[in-house]
């Protein structure tokens, strides 16, 4: 059996959008302006959450990240209740651990005056939710990943296990949560760290 | 690894399309993205493809362009491949900050990694191995085998209307189950016959969107496999057998440079 060489442009596009080598943050321009067609569309956004899984968007200047989460928030549409206001939105992801499946689900977090939320574009969904005053504590900690240290806040939500959430300016959404929320940033206790 | 590159004040960038095996400089034509002339700039024994370019990122709404460059993209590779042998692919899109200078500092500060890595990928590509099965060949393969299935079918036709009604949803349930255990277990046998043939697999999620061909199929596995080019006959045999097997389609797609054996690393 010999191998197809003409390389159609959807199976180039699942190398080359998902794939390779890419820069690191100090130097990279940006990876931003991802072309928007339409079977591309899905790609780009996975490749996006993908790059986020690895924590490479952390050290993107501002303007770029700015950019990214206007021209991809144009396309999602997050619910918003009557009087409900954004106070801040950004990339990040969240642990989901259920049976033998673990992941970080990534998608858009909202900060508003009611609530916290993690919102998914592609599919569309609500990864987690939750009402500023069923906030019981927050904490940010150190992990290590990929051998990399990385920060991740945790949070307590009534009685539920801690959520653990990964985003690119960990002291700004924290504080911002805090802030919301009324609850103070606590000390994270030694038990939360882990090393995935 | 040493201090970041400063950053360039006059806006200029130079776009990557990969890391090669080859310690000289090398015009390649204007063969880039926007007919940009594509050249190497070396440091020691490995080199970078680049493009000179604005400090900015390629973006456009046109699905024209947007498919002119990826294409370019994936073509100036290919060059590169036919001139130095195996290279590092890079990712669409990324462009560094600075000029030819900015180049080698980089490539130093990775230095032993990124060689290692060409080493690593030298004499080898990337190959795609699809597996489709027919629909109707598994459910009757399954259906021939599964006894509580049988039992399920015969008490459909035996029982009353309404009682039928839930048998057969039952029925229906228990054969979706069952299709996904059957595929997961071919999965797993035909990834461990194609493994024993590769030096490197790995199994990928659904693609974007599968040629009109096997529309009608069930996609059993999608697998990205790093081939030495003398087993390549090897793996060409293994895939012929399930390609030959009734109810079964293999699609087969390379050499590729190795994108997912490169998979998304910081340079």
């Amino acid at each position: 059996m010999k191998p197809e060489t003409e390389n159609g442009l959807v199976d180039v596009l699942d190398r080359l959008v998902n794939k390779g080598l890419i820069l690191n943050a100090d130097l990279i321009i940006s990876v931003a302006g991802i072309p928007l067609i339409g079977i591309n569309l899905k790609a780009a956004l996975a490749s996006i959450e993908t790059m986020l899984d690895y924590g490479m968007m952390e050290a993107w200047d501002v303007k770029t990240r700015e950019w990214y989460t206007n021209e991809l928030a144009k396309k999602t549409c997050a619910p918003l209740f009557e009087n409900e206001e954004i106070l801040l939105r950004t990339f990040g992801s969240l642990y989901y651990s259920q049976g033998i499946i673990t992941t970080w689900r990534t998608g858009f977090w909202y900060l508003t005056n009611k609530r916290l939320f993690l919102w998914s574009k592609e599919p569309t969904q609500m990864f987690f939710e939750t009402y500023l005053d069923q906030i019981e504590s927050l904490s940010i900690s150190a992990e290590t990943y990929l051998s990399k240290e990385r920060q991740v806040v945790n949070l307590q939500v009534n009685c539920d296990k801690v959520a653990r959430i990964r985003v690119s300016e960990v002291a700004a959404f924290t504080e911002a949560i805090a802030k919301a929320s009324g609850k103070k940033i606590c000390e994270a206790s030694s038990s939360l760290l882990v090393t995935t | 690894m040493t201090d970041a590159p400063s950053i360039h004040e006059n806006g200029e960038g130079r776009y990557c399309y990969s890391i090669v095996l080859h310690g000289a400089s090398v015009d390649l034509g204007n063969i880039g993205i926007d007919d940009n002339n594509v050249y190497t700039v070396p440091c020691r024994e490995i080199a970078a493809v680049v493009h000179s370019c604005n400090a900015q990122p390629y973006v456009t709404e046109d699905n024209d362009t947007a498919k002119e460059w990826i294409l370019t993209h994936n073509y100036v590779i290919d060059q590169a491949t036919k001139q130095f042998g195996t290279v590092l692919p890079f990712s669409f899109n990324c462009i560094i900050r600075g000029d030819d200078d900015t180049i080698p500092e980089w490539l130093s500060a990775d230095y032993d990694g990124l060689r290692a890595e060409l080493e690593k990928v030298k004499d080898k590509a990337e190959y795609v191995v699809q597996i489709f099965a027919d629909q109707v060949v598994l459910l009757e393969t399954i259906a021939k085998n599964d006894e509580g299935l049988k039992r399920t079918q015969r008490d459909i036709r035996t029982a009353s209307k309404g009682a039928a009604y839930l048998r057969q949803k039952q029925f229906e349930h228990k054969v979706k189950d069952a299709v996904l255990i059957a595929v997961t277990h071919l999965a797993k046998e035909f990834g461990s016959r194609i493994q024993a043939n590769v030096d490197e697999m790995k199994a990928e999620k659904t693609p974007s969107q599968i040629p009109d061909k096997y529309k009608d199929m069930k996609l059993v596995v999608t697998l990205s496999c790093l081939v030495q080019d003398e087993k390549l006959e090897d793996l060409s045999e293994v895939l012929d057998e399930i390609n030959n097997r009734k109810g079964f389609a293999v699609r087969f797609t390379g050499p590729w440079a190795p994108f997912s054996f490169v998979q998304l690393q910081e340079v």
